[in-house]
C-alpha cells in the first residue's frame, strides 16, 4: 500500500497539477520543446552539412581552406549547443519560479521537504521528458522532410547514411540531464528557504537589495522610468541580463564568424591568384595551367604533358623582352612541371624529462612520410606575383637554394611539423621544408622551389610560364599578345580563373550561412520565451496601470522599455565582444569588412529588436481587453 | 479636474455620474450574459454611494462602466459630464488618469514600486510634471494615511491594511473629484478595516470627493449618502442611509 502511494503520490500530483495550470504548463513545455526541437535540428542540419561539404571538398578544394571552413562549422555547432543548454536551463529555472508560492505554501502546510521535494521535481520531470522526446521527434521529422534534393551541394554528394544518429540521441539526453539539474538545484534551494518568502510571490522576484533610488531620466518620460524600476528590481535581472547576453553574443560570433570565414577563405584565393594578372604560355601549357589553377573549384583529370618540352620552353631573353612593354609592372618567370615526391621527417635528437632529474636524450631516425604526385613551381623569389597566406613566410632570394614552400594539401602526410624537421625528395634531390602556404594551384598539392634550382635538377634553361602583372590598361594587352604571338605563345588573363574559383566559395558558403540564420532564429526564441515569461508574471501591474488611466501609448512604451531596454543592454555588451573574438580569434590572418560586419550587427540587431517590439505590441493589445475583473488578487 | 494631457474639460455641474437605462452583455461561450439591465442611477457630485448586492449582483460591472473601462452595450452613460459611449480608448484613459481615482479590494499596487513611488506614479500618470511638486505632496499623502516610517517599502512588505493605505492615497494623488472603491475593506479585519473606512470618511468630510463603493460593509453603508441594491443586474432600491437602518 504505501509502495502504491509512493508511486501514486508524485504522479497524480504532478498530473493534477498541470493539467490545472493549463497555460502556464503548456507555455513551458512548448519553450523547452521548441528549444530542444531547434538545437537538435540545428546541429543535425550542421552535422549534415559538414559531412557533404566534407565528401565534396575531399574531390578539390584545399587543405587549408576546408580546415577553415570545418573549423568554423565545428565552433558554430559548438556555440548552437552551448546556446540551446543555456535556454533550457533558463526555461527551466523559471518554470520551477512560478511554482515558487505553491511549494511555499505546500511547505508552510506541513509537508515534509524530501516529498515536497520529490513531487515538485516529478512534476517537471514530467515536463522535461515529454519536451526531450517531443522535442527530438519533431527535429527528427523536420530533419527528414528537409529539401535537400533541390540544392546543388546535396544532389553531388547524395544520401549520407546514419549522418544524425548520435545527435539525435545526445543533445536530446543532455538536455533533459542538464534540465533535471537545474530543476532539482532550484527545487531544493526553494525547499531549503524561508516559507514566508516562498509564499509570497512579489517578494520572491524582487531584488530588495536595488530598492534605492532607481534610474530616472525625466525626458524619457514616466513610462521609461518606471521600466527601470520593474526591470532593475527583479531578482532575475542580472541572471538574464547574463543569458541574454551570452546567447547574443554565442549567436553573433556564429553569424558574423561565418562572414569573416568566408571573406578570409577567399582573401586566401585571391592573395595566391591576385586579379590583373596575365598568363604568357605555350597553348598546351596554359590549358594545363588553367586545368590545375581550377581543379580547386572543378572536378576535372588532369592530362599528362611533358612540361619541360622544348617548344613550351621560354627563354631568359623572351621573357625579359616583356618587361620592357609599358604597364607591365612585374614579370613573374615560372617553370612548372609535375613529378613524384616522397617526404621525410629527419633524423633528430629528441630528449624528454623522467619522472626524477634526468633528461633522456634519443635519437630519433628519418622517417619517410609518403610520396605522391605534386607540382613543382619553380619561382623566382624576387619577382614572385602572389602574397599567398603562409605559415612561417615565402621564399627569401637568402633562402638556400634547395628549400621548398609547401601547398596546405600536403601538410600533415607527405610534409609534416615542425617544418624544420621535413624535407622533401624530388628529381633525386632533397629539398627542406621552410613554411606551408594555402594555394588553390593543384588543390594545394604544390611546391614551390627557387626556379634555378629546379632549372638544374632538370637541366633546362628557360621558363614554361609567365605571369605579368599589369596596370590593367587594355594597350598594354595587346602590346603583350602582339609579343606573345611573335614567339608562338598564348596570352589570356588570369581572373577568369579566380572568379571561377571565388564562385565555387561563394557556393560552399551560401550552404553553410543556413546555420548562422538558424543561430539566430534561435536566439530570437529565447528572448521570446524570456519576454512572454517577464510580462506574464508582471502582467497584473500592466493591467492596474491600465485601470488606472495609463493610456495605450504609455503602456506600450512601458512594456518596449522594459523588453528593448534589457535587450539593448545585452547587445551593448554582447556586441563589441563578438566582433573582437571574430575579428581576433576565430581565422587566422582574417579579411574583415566592416561592411559585413556592420551587416551581421544589423541583422541580429533588427531581428531581435523585431521580437521585442512585436511581443511589446502583442502584450500591449493584450491589456486592451482587461478591465478591473482581470486582475488577481 | 480637466485632463492635462488632453485638454478635455469634462466636469459637469451637479451629476457626477448619470446612467439612463444602461445594459451590459457578455458573450460567455458564443452565448449572450446579461450583467446589467436598463440600470438607471444618478449619483450627485460630493455624494458617498454605496452599491451593494450579493456576488455576481454586477457591482463590478458599474464599477467598470462608470471608469470608462467597459462601455454599456444599451443606454446613456455620462461620467463627470463625459459621454462614455462617444469616447474612444485614448481619451477615457487620459479621463481616468485626471479624474477617477481607484481602490481595489485586493490594493492592487504596483508590485515593484515602493509605497510613495506608487502614490507618485498616479501623478505622473496625471501628466504632473512638476517632480518637486510631486514628491512634496507624495509625502503629505503618505503622512495623511500614516505610513510615513514605511514610504520605502515595496507592498510585498507591507501588511494588507497598510497596502490599502497606500492604495487610497494614490486614489486621491491626483486630485480627482470622483474615487471609486471596490470592496475596500473586503480583504481586511474588523479592526484594519474600521482604520480604512476612516480613512474615507475623512475623503468624504474633507476632501469632499464623490466616494462610488462597492462594499458588504455596513459601516461603509452607514456612511453613505445613497444606496443602490443590486440585483441579479437590475437595481432593485435606491436607499436612503435612515431607511437602511430602520
Amino acid at each position: 500500500m504505501e509502495v502504491w502511494e509512493a508511486l501514486i503520490g508524485p504522479l497524480g500530483f504532478a498530473t493534477k497539477s498541470l493539467q490545472r495550470r493549463g497555460f502556464h504548463s503548456y507555455l513551458a513545455f512548448l519553450g523547452l520543446t521548441l528549444t530542444i526541437a531547434a538545437t537538435t535540428l540545428l546541429l543535425l542540419l550542421g552535422q549534415d552539412l559538414a559531412t557533404r561539404l566534407g565528401v565534396d571538398s575531399s574531390m578539390r578544394s584545399t587543405f587549408g581552406i576546408s580546415w577553415l571552413i570545418f573549423a568554423y562549422l565545428v565552433l558554430a555547432l559548438g556555440l548552437i549547443g552551448i546556446v540551446g543548454l543555456l535556454s533550457t536551463s533558463y526555461l527551466v529555472s523559471s518554470m520551477i519560479n512560478q511554482r515558487m508560492r505553491d511549494i511555499g505554501v505546500i511547505k508552510a502546510a506541513g509537508a515534509l521537504p524530501r516529498r515536497l521535494l520529490s513531487y515538485i521535481t516529478f512534476e517537471a520531470l514530467l515536463v522535461i521528458l515529454s519536451s526531450c522526446l517531443v522535442g527530438a521527434l519533431s527535429a527528427l521529422l523536420v530533419y527528414a522532410f528537409w529539401s535537400w534534393p533541390s540544392i546543388s551541394l546535396y544532389k553531388q554528394v547524395g544520401p549520407i547514411a546514419d549522418a544524425g544518429a548520435t545527435i539525435l540521441i545526445v543533445v536530446p539526453m543532455i538536455s533533459f540531464l542538464l534540465a533535471y539539474f537545474v530543476a532539482s538545484f532550484r527545487v531544493r534551494r526553494i525547499v531549503g528557504s524561508s516559507s514566508v518568502n516562498a509564499i509570497s510571490k512579489q517578494l520572491a522576484n524582487l531584488d530588495l537589495k536595488s530598492l534605492g533610488k532607481p534610474l530616472r531620466i525625466r525626458w524619457l518620460g514616466s513610462a521609461f522610468n518606471l521600466a527601470t524600476s520593474n526591470v532593475s528590481r527583479d531578482s532575475g535581472f542580472n541572471k538574464t541580463l547574463l543569458s541574454m547576453g551570452v546567447c547574443i553574443c554565442l549567436s553573433m560570433i556564429v553569424l558574423s564568424g561565418a562572414l569573416v570565414s568566408a571573406d578570409t577563405s577567399a582573401s586566401y584565393v585571391v592573395r595566391a591568384m591576385p586579379p590583373h594578372v596575365l598568363i604568357v604560355a605555350n597553348a598546351n601549357v596554359y590549358n594545363q595551367y588553367v586545368s590545375l589553377a581550377t581543379s580547386f573549384s572543378r572536378l576535372t583529370r588532369l592530362p599528362s604533358i611533358n612540361y619541360v618540352n622544348e617548344s613550351y620552353l621560354i627563354s631568359l631573353q623572351n621573357a625579359s623582352a616583356f618587361s620592357t612593354i609599358p604597364g607591365v609592372e612585374t614579370v613573374d618567370t615560372r617553370l612548372i612541371t609535375m613529378t613524384p615526391i616522397t617526404g621525410y621527417v629527419k633524423a633528430h635528437l629528441a630528449s624528454n624529462q623522467d619522472t626524477g632529474e634526468n633528461i633522456n636524450t634519443q635519437i630519433i631516425p628519418e622517417a619517410e612520410t609518403g610520396s605522391t604526385n605534386a607540382l613543382i613551381v619553380g619561382i623566382n623569389a624576387t619577382s614572385a606575383i602572389g602574397d599567398w597566406y603562409t605559415s612561417d613566410g615565402f621564399l627569401q632570394s637568402s633562402d638556400a637554394q634547395y628549400t621548398m614552400i609547401a601547398g596546405d594539401s600536403l601538410v600533415g602526410n607527405i610534409v609534416q611539423m615542425p617544418f624544420n624537421l621535413s624535407q622533401v625528395s624530388a628529381f633525386g634531390y632533397r629539398y627542406d621544408v621552410k613554411s606551408a602556404l594555402v594555394d588553390p594551384l593543384n588543390a594545394g598539392r604544390v611546391l614551390y622551389a627557387p626556379v634555378k634550382a629546379l632549372q638544374r635538377n632538370l637541366g633546362v634553361n628557360g621558363y614554361n610560364i609567365l605571369l605579368l602583372k599589369t596596370n590593367n590598361d587594355p594597350t598594354v594587352l595587346s602590346a603583350v599578345s602582339q609579343l606573345a604571338n611573335s614567339f608562338g605563345l598564348v596570352v589570356r588573363s588570369q581572373d577568369a580563373i579566380l572568379s571561377s574559383n571565388l564562385a565555387f566559395l561563394n557556393s560552399t558558403w551560401s550552404h553553410i550561412f543556413l546555420v548562422p540564420i538558424l543561430a539566430l532564429g534561435l536566439t530570437c526564441g529565447i528572448l521570446l520565451s524570456y519576454l512572454a515569461t517577464n510580462f506574464s508574471r508582471r502582467f497584473n501591474d500592466y493591467v492596474v496601470l491600465k485601470v488606472l488611466g495609463a493610456n495605450v501609448w504609455y503602456r506600450l512604451g512601458l512594456l518596449l522599455w522594459e523588453s528593448w531596454g534589457v535587450l539593448a543592454i545585452s547587445m551593448l555588451i554582447a556586441i563589441p565582444v563578438a566582433w573582437a573574438i571574430s575579428i581576433f580569434f576565430l581565422v587566422p590572418d582574417p579579411s574583415v569588412s566592416v561592411a559585413d560586419l556592420e551587416l551581421s550587427t544589423l541583422v541580429s540587431a533588427s531581428a531581435l529588436t523585431a521580437v521585442s517590439v512585436a511581443t511589446a505590441a502583442i502584450y500591449s493589445r493584450r491589456l486592451g481587453f482587461t478591465t478591473v475583473k482581470d486582475l488577481k488578487p | 479636474m480637466a485632463s492635462q494631457e488632453e485638454g478635455i474639460e469634462v466636469r459637469a455641474p451637479g451629476l457626477a455620474v448619470d446612467f439612463v437605462d444602461v445594459s451590459k452583455e457578455y458573450l460567455v461561450n458564443g452565448n449572450p450574459l446579461k450583467a446589467l439591465s436598463s440600470i438607471t442611477l444618478n449619483i450627485k457630485e460630493g455624494e458617498v454611494a454605496a452599491i451593494v448586492g450579493p456576488s455576481g449582483a454586477g457591482k463590478t460591472t458599474v464599477l467598470n462602466i462608470i471608469a470608462g473601462l467597459e462601455k454599456p452595450s444599451r443606454g446613456e452613460a455620462r461620467v463627470l459630464g463625459l459621454d462614455l459611449n462617444g469616447s474612444n480608448e485614448h481619451s477615457l484613459s487620459a479621463f481616468r488618469s485626471a479624474n477617477i481615482g481607484f481602490i481595489f479590494q485586493s490594493y492592487n499596487l504596483v508590485s515593484t514600486l515602493t509605497a510613495e513611488e506608487n502614490v507618485e506614479l498616479m501623478m505622473e500618470l496625471a501628466g504632473w510634471s512638476d517632480s518637486g511638486r510631486n514628491e512634496k505632496l507624495t509625502a503629505e499623502l503618505i503622512s495623511m494615511v500614516g505610513l510615513t516610517e514605511r514610504a520605502k517599502h515595496l507592498p510585498a512588505q507591507l501588511s494588507g491594511g497598510e497596502q490599502q493605505r497606500v492604495a487610497i492615497a494614490r486614489a486621491i494623488a491626483n486630485d480627482p473629484p470622483l474615487i471609486l472603491a471596490d470592496e475596500p475593506t473586503g480583504n481586511l479585519d474588523q479592526k484594519t478595516g474600521l482604520e480604512i473606512v476612516k480613512l474615507l470618511a475623512r475623503l468624504k468630510g474633507e476632501k469632499r470627493k464623490t466616494l462610488v463603493v462597492t462594499t458588504h460593509d455596513d459601516r461603509i453603508v452607514e456612511m453613505a449618502d445613497v444606496i443602490f441594491r443590486l440585483e441579479n443586474g437590475s437595481l432593485g432600491s435606491v436607499d436612503r442611509p435612515a431607511r437602511v437602518r430602520n
